[in-house]
């Protein structure tokens, strides 16, 4: 065990990485799944290409996508750090999960709510930014939270093409101390604090919402 | 006087610190009809759901033709009955609910069917054939296909008859049975019963209908407070009751029914 | 771009991989779902029984597999067990949809009335025949719609296995990627095979749930 206290700094500056890569890939991802989700109400044709995306997104392993991206960067003549390529995919990803998140808040709403605001002679922004967006998003939180935190597993897989975080950390770690079970499970432990804190944070929501 | 067929002695219950039932004990003899009435909160649901111990209590004995249920005396020691000696009582009373209960993944018929088969070891064709028969009893021949879901509620409701008479029970218990059903759908059910009554069936019936305890019972307990208030024929119960509360709940009740009936 | 040649040669090796990556799906999945009732079915009973099983989901839901894979296939011969690479990956996918299937069962069985239960023993039915004839064919009726997600998700999973040296179909395409110096035309073809499976396993699902569906 006290191999695992040792190189604890280590793994968690691991850690540090594992949550800047989740946010930046969070933050795009949200924003895109709520875009995807307000701009398929309006435009029908945009819908069935959103369908389509979510079904390749949906069959296609999340992996098999960051190989790719990996071995394509090099080969597209642009200067993309692993970074933002790793977080390009994520957020690709998860954006389409997030859409339909998104979709099943609005959806959720009665009809009522858009025709009340409408004959109070609220604007389409303004009647989706105080009256229908709040309510949406209420709904949607539980489950975005839950999809934020497969995002944050998802990094894990960044250590398949050699981006340096949580799990990458750990296996420098046991290679060097060829202590497999405390540090593995230490890496296990902070994945699953991060995880779980948000998890809670969904289920107290969930609750909240009735 | 002969041995009754079921026999509840001094029943006590409690949710809690709330007593249901305070010690209650009444005796069904074969081929009798017994309403228990009273006002909601009386214990009478619970009562009957400790006749076949789908509710546990706490103190007293049920026995079904000289048989325990639930309990096993040895000394002075109540015993639990096991699981399967326990399910092997219940096969011998009929109970019918409220809500139907049946199975949403089976046919009428399979609805019928299950219990003859799996606990009475029936063959196929036996089960069948019997189930068919009380179908045919029940009006609902032609449904014997349908799942519950495609039936209206008196229809499902009958078929829960048909399922429980099925195993041949000694007894058959009825908690409140027509209270979920569309008022134009109570006839149908109530005459099905009515009709088993009068075939000789022992019954012990939970209800809110007036007219058919006046009717149907051989004896009318009137409930309240987990006690049994007062006890006798329906002509006497409704005519001349004894207790001022009987008289009162009764009072109250036959006015409202004036009311929805006027 | 597109050289269909190219792809004529790179598909045989992918199926041959899917060969692996679907034994692995099938028999991770034929574990975890006996499995995953037991612990949805242990839960119901509450107390001890519900706070292991609960600690079991949780963790299954919130560590990635990757480092599940990791942890059994470098922390087990530590302990002196020795598993192949492939059992390992088969031993870690059963864990973690197990917990998902509990889940899902968890899910259906609550929403199950106990009147279903109380209308099983009022008949005279004895506990496993109340299970098997009322309450599991209900249970699996529900569940099948998550099941089958499930079933796909297992499918993507496996994916993973190649880092701890499983030659499934991914790690067969990572091996062309890398060799043939045309990316594209590989990854359309490992792509092109995971959709079709998982869209078959999606249909399949839903057939079986067209057969079996009653009128609710």
């Amino acid at each position: 065990m006290s191999v695992a206290l040792e190189n604890l700094p280590y793994l968690l500056r691991g850690a540090g990485m594992t949550v800047l890569l989740s946010v930046a890939a969070a933050v795009p991802a949200t924003l895109a799944g709520l875009c995807m989700a307000l701009a398929r109400r309006r435009t029908p044709w945009l819908g069935s290409l959103l369908d389509g995306w979510l079904f390749l997104m949906r069959g296609i392993p999340l992996i098999v996508l960051l190989v790719f991206v990996y071995f394509l960067l090099p080969r597209t003549g642009l200067d993309l750090p692993p970074f933002w390529g790793v977080t390009l995919v994520l957020a690709a990803y998860y954006a389409a999960f997030m859409s339909e998140v998104f979709r099943a808040g609005f959806d959720a709403l009665p009809n009522a709510q858009w025709e009340a605001g409408r004959s109070l002679g609220l604007s389409e922004p303004l009647l989706l930014f105080h009256v229908i967006g709040p309510q949406a998003l209420r709904v949607a939180l539980p489950a975005h939270l839950n999809l934020c935190a497969s995002l944050i597993k998802g990094t894990s897989l960044a250590s398949v093409i050699g981006l340096w975080e949580l799990t990458l950390a750990s296996l420098e770690v046991v290679e060097r101390t060829l202590a497999p079970f405390p540090i593995f499970l230490s890496a296990a432990g902070i994945y699953f604090t991060i995880c779980f804190a948000l998890d809670r944070l969904a289920r107290r929501l969930e609750v909240a919402n009735g | 006087m002969a041995e009754p067929m079921l026999r509840l002695d001094s029943i006590e219950k409690r949710f809690g610190e709330v007593d249901i039932l305070r010690g209650v004990s009444l005796d069904v003899q074969r081929g009798e009809a017994v309403v228990l009435i009273g006002p909601s909160g009386s214990g009478k649901t619970t009562l009957l759901r400790c006749i076949n111990m789908l509710e546990d209590y706490h103190a007293g004995s049920v026995s079904l033709d000289g048989a325990p249920v639930g309990y096993r005396l040895e000394g002075r020691e109540r015993i639990r009955m096991r699981d399967s000696e326990l399910a092997a009582v219940r096969a011998d009373i009929g109970i019918v609910f409220q809500s139907y209960n049946l199975f949403p993944h089976m046919t009428v018929l399979a609805n019928i069917m299950l219990a003859p088969m799996k606990v009475r070891k029936l063959s196929r064709d036996e089960a069948e054939a019997r189930a068919r028969d009380l179908l045919l009893l029940m009006g609902l021949a032609d449904k014997a296909d349908l799942h519950p879901a495609q039936l209206s509620g008196g229809q499902q409701q009958r078929v829960a008859i048909a399922r429980a008479l099925a195993m041949r029970p000694k007894i058959m218990l009825f908690d409140e049975v027509t209270s979920a059903l569309d008022p134009e759908r109570v006839a149908e059910v109530l005459t099905a019963m009515r009709q088993l009554a009068s075939e000789g069936m022992t019954m012990v019936v939970v209800t809110h209908e007036m007219a058919f305890a006046r009717d149907v019972a051989d004896r009318v307990v009137f409930m309240e407070g987990g006690l049994i208030v007062e006890q006798g024929p329906p002509q006497q119960l409704f005519g001349n009751p004894a207790a001022e509360r009987t008289r009162q709940f009764l009072g109250r009740f036959m006015n409202a029914e004036g009311r929805t009936c006027g | 771009m597109f050289d269909v040649r190219f792809i004529e040669r790179v598909l045989p090796a992918l199926l041959d991989g899917l060969w692996i990556t679907l034994a692995i799906a099938f028999l991770a999945f034929a574990i975890a779902v006996p499995w995953g009732l037991c612990a949805a079915i242990l839960h119901r009973r509450g107390g001890l029984a519900a706070a292991l099983t609960g600690g079991y989901v949780q963790l299954v839901r919130n560590t990635p597999v990757l480092i599940q894979l990791y942890l059994v296939y470098y922390g087990l011969p530590m302990a002196g067990i020795m598993l192949s690479a492939f059992a390992c990956g088969v031993l870690v996918l059963a864990f973690q949809t197990g917990g998902y299937a509990a889940e899902i069962f968890r899910g259906s069985l609550a929403s199950i009335s106990v009147r279903q239960f109380e209308a099983a023993s009022a008949l005279g039915m004895a506990p496993f025949a109340r299970w098997r004839h009322v309450i599991l064919p209900q249970l699996f009726l529900r569940s099948l719609p998550a099941l089958t997600n499930q079933a796909a998700t297992i499918i993507k999973d496996t994916a993973q296995v190649g880092v701890i040296a499983v030659m499934d179909m991914n790690k067969v395409g990572q091996i062309w990627l890398e060799k043939s110096g045309n990316p594209f035309d590989v990854f359309i073809a490992l792509a092109a095979v995971y959709l079709v499976v998982t869209t078959v396993v999606g249909l399949a699902g839903r057939l079986i749930e067209r057969r079996l569906s009653f009128v609710q």
